[in-house]
């Protein structure tokens, strides 16, 4: 159930940018702040309970871990709290601490979903325009990846069925790798030469030869598009004008809370949370039909009785 | 015209994103440039490739390649810290020319990533590991005839790739060149950044001449 991941590559690509830049580089906090909460409501609907619960483990030490770290690094800031060894801790390297993590788990939240909605063959679908012959060497490269570990699943098979390297040492471990690596680079050479010469004989060379692409330019996609689009012009505009500017050093200034800033800060809350309302309409949706289909169930059943 | 749209977007391009940082995203401006010079950077290497002399033969050979160095994480599993990835994007470019170098480097970062996860650091290492390998093209024949200077090379490179990763991270976190924390991230990934160089120089020694050998034949054998 990922109603986003079915819209066009193109415009998840230019979705994605728009969010990971504003995310990375924009330095104030309700933009930071907006960005994580987006990025915790998109994975969220991504992923499963496990993977939520081993998330939450890897995430709020990291949180904890790097907001520490930062005052005793950086001594910038005018309230100083107390000293440690002789440099001063200042309430601003905190609160900048604190920020700093919340920018990164963001942007690590929202690379996440990135890697979960753009596969490779979406990428792929992209680049394969612009760059042909990178991009076949990627796809041959990802294609070869799969059979490179069934094929050394067998070679190690075959390695040990010969009794070779069955002690645990690590020189052992390590000598054992090598020569499954060496074989294994043996083979694929060949391989590839074979694979070249099909391809050649199925007309890879032809100048108008054409590739399989299972994506089109919907409706939904020109909307979702054009609403990207003018949102993020918003957000560059509010930046560039300096209405939501923020700093840290050496001082923490006030959050500008004109009606400008305030629409600001909307339209980027409303760029983040577009993924996670595309899935929850997705799953009423779902929810609606299946409640549909049971009731026509129960139907047929009582009308057979 | 290849050369000109490379220097084009050398000229052009990267100014652009750093004037454009400045003005936009104040405070941040350098991690911006940082994250611009990285991703522009990359894109001359892969007109220059895509523009090249490569038939499919070099194409699917040079794909193998960067199969073999990303699965190579995988076979050495069991040893942990020792992994064949810039040994790999050496030996490519050594017998195959920089540019295929730069696109195993590249694309070995990119396509791991795509199992590993993906991040703001796919970028950085792309550029280095693809800097590493144009590097090496460039030495091609130098490092061919010398193994003290391809172990050199392989040191070399393990440290410059963890140095430079560094660099970023604290540009990332701090927004300006933090001195201290750069030395406290160098000291602390410095266990790694020696196993790195160790193992960089190991798998060159174990497989250079293997795998040279195994790259000759087939370039006898089927004429590329």
């Amino acid at each position: 159930m990922k109603a986003f991941s079915s819209m066009h590559p193109f415009v998840l690509m230019i979705y994605f940018l728009s969010v990971l830049i504003t995310a990375m580089f924009i330095n104030n906090p309700i933009i930071q702040f907006s960005a994580l909460f987006g990025g915790i409501a998109f994975c969220g609907m991504l992923t499963t309970a496990k993977q939520k619960l081993s998330d939450i483990a890897f995430y709020i030490p990291l949180l904890i871990l790097i907001s520490i770290t930062n005052p005793l690094f950086s001594h910038n800031g005018e309230t100083p709290l107390f000293f440690m060894n002789g440099n001063a801790v200042t309430l601003e390297a905190i609160v900048y601490g604190v920020f700093i993590a919340v920018m990164v788990i963001g942007v690590m939240l929202w690379c996440k979903c990135y890697s979960l909605i753009m596969t490779s063959d979406k990428f792929l679908y992209l680049f394969g325009r612009v760059l042909p012959k990178p991009a076949i060497v990627m796809s041959t490269a990802l294609r070869y990846i799969p059979m490179l570990k069934r094929q050394s699943a067998k070679v190690k098979k075959a390695q040990k069925a010969m009794g070779f390297y069955t002690s645990e040492s690590y020189f052992d471990r390590l000598r054992f790798s090598l020569r499954v690596y060496s074989v294994l680079i043996g083979w694929s050479m060949e391989n590839a030469v074979e694979t070249a010469k099909a391809m050649n004989a199925r007309g890879f060379k032809l100048k108008n030869h054409t590739s399989y692409s299972n994506y089109k330019f919907k409706t939904v996609d020109f909307l979702l598009l054009a609403l990207n689009i003018a949102l993020i012009i918003f957000v560059f505009w509010g930046v560039g004008s300096g209405a939501v500017a923020f700093s840290y050093y050496p001082q923490i200034t006030h959050i500008d809370t004109s009606a400008f800033s305030l629409a600001v800060y909307s339209a980027y809350l409303i760029l983040v949370f577009i993924p996670f309302f595309i899935e929850i309409q997705e799953r009423i949706k779902w929810n609606c039909y299946r409640s549909k289909i049971s009731a026509l169930h129960t139907q047929r059943m009582k009308k057979e009785q | 015209m290849k050369k000109i749209l490379s220097y084009l977007i050398f000229l052009v391009c990267i100014p652009l994103a750093i004037a454009l940082g400045m003005a936009v995203f104040g405070d941040r401006q350098y991690a911006f440039a940082a994250a611009a010079v990285a991703v522009l950077s990359c894109i001359p290497f892969f007109i220059s490739f895509e523009k090249g002399e490569n038939n499919t033969t070099r194409l699917v050979i040079i794909a193998v390649m960067v199969a073999l160095s990303a699965i190579g994480r995988l076979v050495f599993y069991y040893v942990p810290g020792f992994k064949p990835v810039t040994a790999m994007v050496v030996i490519t470019a050594i017998y195959f020319g920089a540019e295929a170098g730069f696109m195993t480097g590249a694309l070995t970062a990119l396509i791991s990533n795509f199992f590993f996860g993906q991040g703001m650091w796919t970028p950085f290492q792309m550029l280095a590991w693809g800097l590493i390998g144009f590097a090496a093209g460039l030495l091609a024949k130098k490092l061919i005839s010398s193994k003290v200077l391809l172990c050199t090379y392989g040191a070399v490179s393990g440290i410059a790739y963890s140095l430079i990763l560094d660099l970023f991270g604290v540009i990332w976190a701090d927004t300006y060149f933090n001195l201290s924390r750069y030395i406290a991230m160098v000291v602390s990934s410095a266990p790694f950044t020696i196993l790195y160089a160790v193992s960089n120089v190991i798998f060159l020694l174990v497989l250079q001449k293997p795998l040279g050998k195994k790259i000759e034949r087939v370039k006898d054998k089927y004429g590329i």
